[in-house]
Parts: C-alpha cells; sequence; structure tokens
C-alpha cells in the first residue's frame, strides 16, 4: 500500500482541474486509440523494414548481375564502370527504410526504451536477412524490372547493361543468335533493336562456334564491317520475321555467353591483327587466356586421377601376383 | 471522497478514475506540490505560470488515462506529460527557464566534487546557489533535465528513461557529460 500525504478534501487545483474537466465535458480517450497508435508505429516499422529488405534484394541483384570483371569492354574506366554499374538507389533507398523503421519503433509505446544503434542495426539485419531471402526467390530481378518500367525515374540494370553492350560502333554489340549455319564459321544474330547482324566467326575458335546454339543470347566484342551491307532472303539464312532482311556484317573477336560461361571467350591463339585494334583487346586477350589455362588444368586433373586409379588397380593387381607365388 | 480510495495505490486510482472522474482529484491531490516544485525546477519561474501549466498538465493527463501504459509507474507517468508540458509553455512563450536552484544544491555540489567527498568540502567550496544557479543556465536543456530528475527529484535512472523517453544507456551518457559540462561552468575556485 502506498503512503501518501492525504489531504482530507480535493485541493483547489484538484477542483479547478475537475471543473474544467465537468464544464468541458471531457471524457479519456478510448483505449483502442492508443492501442491503434502503438499497432500503426509497429506496422509502419514493420513496412519499412520489409521494403528495405525489396531494395537489399534489388541491390544484391544489381551487383550480381552486372559483371564487374567486364568493366574494361564496356567503359573507359572502373570508375566510370562503377558510377553506372553500383547501386546508389538501392543503397539509399535500404538507408531510408532502415532509418524510417527505427523512427516508427521508436515511436511505439515502448520504443524509446531501445538504443538507437540496436535498433538501427536490428533494422538493418532484418532488412539484409528478409532481403537475401526475397533475392534467392528471384524478386530483385523482378523489382528492379517492375521500377525500371518506370523511366525516367529508374532504368532497370537489365536494360542499362543492355545498352553498354548495344553499341555497335563501339564494337560491342549483343542480341539473341538466330540461325548457326552448318559448315560455316558465321551465325546471324538479332540485336536488341531489332537489327540483324552476320557475324563473321573466322576469328573464333571450333570450340567457341560449337557452343554458339540458335536461341541464346550472347554479347560479342569484335568490329563492324564499314561496307558489308547486303540484303538476304530468308531462305538463305532463314530469317524467321522478314521475307527480306538488311543484314550488316560484324566481325567477332571475342563472343560471350549470357550466362557467364567463360569458355566461349575465343582463345587467344586465334586472334587477329584487326582485332589489335578493339579497345579491351588486352583485358580479353587475359580472360581467354586464363579460361584455357583453367580448362588445361582441369584436363590435367583429370587426366592425373585417371592415372593414379589404373596405378593403384596395377599395384593391387601386382600384390595379388606376389601372394599367388 | 471515501477512505479506500485515499489508501489505493496510483493505478488502482486511475482504475477508478475512468469510471468516476471525482476519483481523479486523489490523484492531482498526490501530485500536485511535487509537480509545481518539478516545475519550477525545469525553470516555470511564476507561480501563475506554474499553476496553469499544472493545469493542464491534469487535463492531458485525464483525456490520456487509457493510455496510461501499467508497466510504468504513474508517477513516471505524469512527471513525463509535466516535462513536456514545460517543454511546450517555454516554446510557445519563446522564454528561456528561469533556473532556481533550492536546498538540494548542496546535494549537486557533493556530486560534482570527486568522488567520495562530503557535504563540508562543498560549504568551503563557497559556492553560492547564484553561481551555481549562472552555471547550471549555461548548459543544454537536455543536461538541465537529466540533472534536475537525478539530483533535486531523486529519480532512478529508469525512470529518468520513462519520463524523458530515451534508453537507460543514453541517460546515464548525457548525465555524465551534463556533470563534466556543469563542472566546467562553475568558478574555478569550486574544483581547486
Amino acid at each position: 500500500m502506498m503512503q501518501h500525504d492525504m489531504p482530507p478534501q480535493d485541493s483547489d487545483l484538484a477542483k479547478r482541474v475537475i471543473g474544467c474537466i465537468t464544464s468541458k465535458r471531457l471524457t479519456p480517450r478510448p483505449r483502442w486509440v492508443f492501442t491503434f497508435k502503438n499497432y500503426f508505429f509497429w506496422i509502419l516499422g514493420a513496412l519499412a523494414i520489409t521494403l528495405g529488405a525489396f531494395a537489399f534484394s534489388a541491390m544484391l541483384f544489381q551487383i550480381t548481375f552486372v559483371d564487374w570483371s567486364l568493366s574494361s569492354v564496356t567503359h573507359a574506366s572502373f570508375f566510370a564502370f562503377f558510377l553506372a554499374a553500383a547501386p546508389f538507389l538501392w543503397v539509399s533507398a535500404l538507408a531510408l527504410f532502415i532509418i524510417v523503421g527505427q523512427v516508427n519503433i521508436r515511436r511505439t509505446s515502448h520504443g524509446y526504451r531501445y538504443p538507437i544503434i540496436a535498433m538501427t542495426l536490428g533494422s538493418m539485419f532484418l532488412s539484409v536477412a528478409f532481403g537475401g531471402g526475397f533475392y534467392m526467390a528471384g524478386l530483385g530481378g523482378d523489382l528492379d524490372e517492375a521500377i525500371g518500367d518506370h523511366p525516367p525515374l529508374y532504368r532497370s540494370i537489365v536494360a542499362q547493361e543492355r545498352s553498354w553492350w548495344l553499341a555497335p560502333e563501339k564494337g560491342l554489340l549483343t542480341g539473341h543468335v538466330v540461325e548457326v549455319a552448318s559448315g560455316t564459321s558465321s551465325f546471324v544474330l538479332r540485336d536488341l533493336s531489332g537489327q540483324s547482324w552476320e557475324i563473321d566467326g573466322n576469328n573464333l575458335s571450333d570450340q567457341v562456334l560449337s557452343a554458339v546454339t540458335s536461341g541464346e543470347e550472347v554479347r560479342i566484342v569484335g568490329l563492324p564491317a564499314p561496307t558489308s551491307v547486303s540484303t538476304m532472303t530468308s531462305a538463305s539464312v532463314r530469317v524467321p520475321t522478314a521475307a527480306t532482311t538488311t543484314i550488316t556484317t560484324f566481325h567477332a573477336c571475342f563472343v560471350l555467353s549470357r550466362e557467364r560461361d567463360r569458355e566461349k571467350v575465343s582463345s587467344p591463339e586465334s586472334y587477329d591483327e584487326s582485332c589489335e585494334n578493339i579497345r579491351p583487346y588486352r583485358h580479353l586477350r587475359d580472360l581467354g587466356k586464363k579460361n584455357k589455362k583453367d580448362e588445361e588444368e582441369k584436363k590435367d586433373a583429370e587426366n592425373s586421377e585417371d592415372d593414379e586409379d589404373d596405378g593403384e588397380e596395377d599395384e593391387e593387381g601386382g600384390e595379388d601376383d606376389g601372394n599367388d607365388d | 471522497m471515501p477512505f479506500e480510495i485515499l489508501d489505493a495505490s496510483d493505478e488502482e486510482v486511475v482504475c477508478r478514475a475512468l469510471l468516476d472522474k471525482e476519483a481523479f482529484a486523489v490523484l492531482i491531490s498526490r501530485y500536485e506540490a511535487k509537480l509545481l516544485r518539478y516545475l519550477e525546477r525545469l525553470g516555470v519561474g511564476v507561480r501563475e505560470d506554474r499553476e496553469d501549466v499544472l493545469q493542464n498538465v491534469f487535463v492531458k493527463a485525464y483525456k490520456n488515462l487509457n493510455g496510461f501504459d501499467v508497466t510504468l509507474s504513474f508517477s513516471s507517468w505524469v512527471y513525463r506529460i509535466a516535462h513536456n508540458e514545460a517543454m511546450s509553455f517555454f516554446r510557445a512563450r519563446r522564454a528561456r527557464p528561469q533556473v532556481i536552484l533550492t536546498e538540494a544544491s548542496a546535494i549537486l555540489l557533493t556530486e560534482l566534487k570527486d568522488d567520495g567527498a562530503d557535504t563540508s568540502l562543498v560549504a568551503e567550496a563557497r559556492i553560492s546557489r547564484e553561481e551555481l544557479a549562472r552555471a547550471f543556465k549555461k548548459l543544454p536543456q537536455v543536461y538541465q533535465d537529466v540533472l534536475t530528475l537525478r539530483f533535486f527529484e531523486d529519480r532512478s535512472y529508469t525512470e529518468m528513461s520513462d519520463i524523458l523517453e530515451m534508453p537507460v544507456g543514453t541517460i546515464s551518457t548525457l548525465l555524465h557529460r551534463a556533470k563534466r559540462a556543469l563542472r566546467a561552468a562553475l568558478p574555478a575556485t569550486f574544483l581547486s
């Protein structure tokens, strides 16, 4: 039981306050108002964390979608590539939603008791954890694409990246393989703007050419042939959409698969002098060398494993012979 | 006023007041003097202003009675309303709080001395109440708030956290900084 100094009668202030309550017909606000307010801020906080998770999934998608190893192919410098490829929007959105989340949680009935750093880190952890899940579920790409459909506010990284590669004047081309002519070193590609190209693959190894399949989306580094525009009938190249198609020839030095299958990068022995004029030649040549080396090491490893297996079998056979003797 | 309600806890009286507004008078009587003193220490210098602010505090408390969180003490809750109302009063008047330090100044001065110092040292420090008030007035409002609650209202860290709506860790840090700032603002003779 609490001990208080109890006045036997109400004080003047008590009389005034009760008088004010009576005259203004004041009543306590209903309990649901406070309950609603509390839940409202929790819901806003949770919503902000969820939006932060979506931003994080889109950020992860952007980081993993762009091919950082090919920065020198599409951009003049790594810094220029970084400015174009880094997910500034999503990082900003994540930071904003984390702040909004913690501000709203702080406004719940007991929110002030939690340290700001703990709440910020907690919001960040939840956004990152759920965002990782959303990314694994493919929502990061969907979000990037959905928001990217509304330029000029935002352009999806998929569209941006394709625009970097759709620059034939710079020696970059991307599109779908429409037709692979058997017995020749060329194939037909339709770029993302709908134009068809005859890809001259004389510089490509048989291995790369055999890996190019119809319907596949590829990126090509090479040189547009200046006087190579020709009109071909659909019968000769079997382009499905038009009876007659204007086809421009493009000299391919390197072919890269969209699936990042580096085995399709041309092998370094096959480069001719014309390819040396393209800007990222050295980088791609190194990349090709590395791929070839990796491939050889892989083959060597497989061969040595086979030899060891054979050796063990021989030894076992020898021991058996000795025992028999 | 029935005698049984006079002996009831604050929380029980709150429940009664939700059904019968006359019961709210018990809470007013219990906290009137304490809150008037608190408002004075926060810097509401004129008595009439203090009474007006306090009336608003109780009217607001009554209107928000359903929002009283039973996990807090009623005391902390009503002190929070009083603090917020005093800050609104200063903002509306665009007035700086008047610092009026009372008999509890000695406790604060003892605290500001090195740990373990006794009040005789404070007496030797020859710090007048006016000098302390001048130094106190130089401090940011948040420092004045934590020092007032801790040394003049004798509030625990948890209660201060509930009144000022800050985490306990932040209260502790602010209190430490406030003491350091006040020490720095006091005349050099105090620490010599």
